[in-house]
């Protein structure tokens, strides 16, 4: 059997994420950027099914330089392959021209299965698992928090999240395209020592060919979320804003 | 001439129209205001019975009934949407950015040829082009786009629009269609529909609540959140990351798909607030959130902040509440 995991590169939300002088894009020098996070679990979910049935998995990391550093701990991690695939600063975000410029080297590898994120955190349009489905005209669903394969009948049978806790199980026909919204497990810890030996010997295919240039929806105007409706905040050290939520829970006959 | 049709396509499970649903017609009304718009409320099902008398915030109600349709698949839906979608013709489709809508978006958009605007907030029209505003990068962003002509699919993030302002007093002319396409042997089957297990504590029914999100750092500081909790006779609950580490059992995650909660008290500890999350605690009668980045979208939903470190805060303000106790 062999899988496909995408990965994306994106801003780590989790970092202050500075507006460009241009006021629609990021300023790319200041962007720290991380694995999405739906990604890691894609990949999580990939390695758990080369545990059960020996698959072959093919990590394929899209961004810029820092998505070989990803391509590095995806073979730490336990990944036998290793896809490259360059897509400049402005071009991010956009599924729709990822999706075109992914699915003939998705075809070509002949998976049967390939799995990403649900979601990305830069994500301006519709999912990628779905897009590249439709292009190769493969069967899909995602939101998925476990996969299982019989690989003798070539079905996979997932389960899909729907609000308040409930999960639908689902079959499908593979080869097929799955978005992961979280693995079966945590995804695994990589020792820096084999992520630092994976770096040195790592040998990634590079996906060729120009990214597609068609006009997708782009980016007017980008803000900072809403200040007008932040909350009211409240001063001072640890000791200080204890005082005062004790007060606000006093007020309110919490405690 | 350019079409003013809205299609909504509707979410629902178990004969009920989901809250997303109600949200999008509210969303529709609001932008109808201008004139000569006209909104159409699709519902996908094997039994049209719960949908047709409903008195929606919409021009018409059309129901596509197929027994394939009675519970969610993404490759059936897709199919009966492309050809339903291309007989009435809109200019705007809008879907939820849930699960479901996040599933249909993709394939029919590249069926359809239409771009998908996801994570919107906010719609509104200047003369024939539509402006959206959608949420980026766990809310910390918000991007402004526009499609100047032909049709769009949007995703409308939950909570965006008051669920109430989808209804209206009047029920709208409802019409029950056969699907245009035979959704059997499909290569997507669905099997079923599992009920959640409440395994220890119904977060749900539990007035006083303490969320450990990713700020938390280890299993080990939930200690301290957990005695914390206790101290304000309340349980802990957690967003997806906490839970995805398997710190928590999926019972304890709060939001769009884990529990939807209405405590008294909502004490965010280290929670980011993204959009996933506040869908669920947002209704929330008081929330403090603590989380040291200042930026962190969770203070746009919180009545109250801080920028302390939580493992700081977490043992003073335990103590503080047992001392006001006289424990």
């Amino acid at each position: 059997m062999k899988i496909a995991a995408i990965l994306r590169q994106v801003p780590d939300v989790v970092e202050e994420l500075v507006i460009a002088d241009d006021g629609r894009s990021l300023a790319e020098d200041e962007v720290m950027y991380v694995t999405n996070e739906a990604d890691e679990h894609a990949l999580e979910q990939a390695l758990i099914l080369k545990g059960r049935h020996g698959a072959t998995v093919t990590a394929v990391s899209v961004g810029g330089d820092e998505a070989r550093d990803a391509l590095a701990t995806a073979v730490a991690k336990g990944a036998d392959e290793a896809v490259y695939v360059p897509v400049p600063f402005g071009d991010r975000g956009d599924n729709h021209r990822l999706a075109a410029h992914l699915a003939p080297a998705m075809k070509e590898g002949g998976y049967d299965l390939v799995l990403t994120g649900f979601w990305s955190a830069d994500q301006l349009d519709a999912g990628l698992a779905g897009l590249l489905a439709a292009h190769l005209s493969l069967p899909y669903v995602g939101g998925l928090v476990s996969v299982a394969v019989d690989a003798s009948t070539k079905k996979a049978t997932v389960r899909k999240e729907f609000p308040g806790g409930r999960v639908g199980v689902m079959e499908l026909d593979l080869p097929a395209l799955l978005g992961i919204q979280s693995a079966e497990q945590p995804p695994r810890y990589a020792p820096v020592s084999k992520v630092m030996q994976a770096k040195r010997t790592l040998q990634a295919k590079e996906l060729g060919g120009s990214f597609p240039k068609e006009d997708g929806v782009r980016i007017e105007k980008l803000l900072k979320s809403d200040p007008a409706v932040r909350a009211e905040m409240l001063p001072g050290d640890a000791k200080a804003v204890a005082d005062q939520i004790v007060r606000l829970l006093r007020e309110r006959g919490i405690v | 001439m350019t079409s003013r049709e809205i299609v909504v396509v509707a979410e629902h499970m178990g004969g009920e129209l989901s809250d997303i649903t109600l949200e999008m017609l509210a969303c529709s009304r609001e932008l109808t205001h201008s004139v000569g718009w006209h909104v159409t409320c699709l519902i996908l099902t094997d039994d049209p019975k719960p949908f047709e008398a409903l008195p929606l915030a919409s021009d018409r109600t059309i129901v596509v009934q197929d027994p394939a349709l009675g519970s969610f698949n993404p490759l059936a839906s897709a199919r009966v949407l492309q050809h339903v979608l291309k007989d009435l013709s809109p200019r705007l489709v809008l879907l939820g950015n849930t699960g479901v809508g996040m599933d249909l978006a993709g394939l029919l958009s590249y069926r359809l040829g239409a771009p998908v605007i996801s994570g919107c907030a906010r719609i509104r029209t200047e003369g024939e082009r539509i402006v959206f505003t959608s949420r980026l990068c766990g809310g910390k962003l918000l991007a402004q786009r526009e499609v100047q002509s032909g049709l769009a699919i949007a995703l409308l993030m939950p909570g965006s629009f008051h669920r109430e302002s989808g209804m209206q007093d009047q029920v709208p002319s409802a019409e029950v269609r056969r699907s245009p396409e035979s959704l059997e042997a499909l290569p997507v089957r669905f099997v079923e529909l599992v009920e959640p297990k409440t395994e220890d504590v119904d977060v749900r029914k539990v007035p006083i609540l303490v969320a450990a999100g990713r700020g938390i750092q280890s299993k080990e500081n939930l200690e301290g959140v957990e005695t914390l909790a206790k101290e304000l006779r309340g349980a802990v609950c957690a967003t997806r990351p906490v839970v995805d580490q398997g710190w928590l059992p999926r019972s304890r995650q709060v939001g769009r798909s884990g529990m939807i909660v209405k405590p008294r008290l909502y004490l965010a500890l280290g929670v980011s607030g993204a959009p996933e999350h506040v869908e669920g605690m947002k209704d929330s009668e008081l929330i403090v959130a603590v989380n040291t980045d200042p930026e962190a979208p969770v203070f746009d939903v919180a009545h109250y902040g801080a920028t302390v470190d939580v493992l700081e805060l977490v043992p003073i303000l335990t103590e503080k509440i047992r001392t006001l106790r006289g424990g």
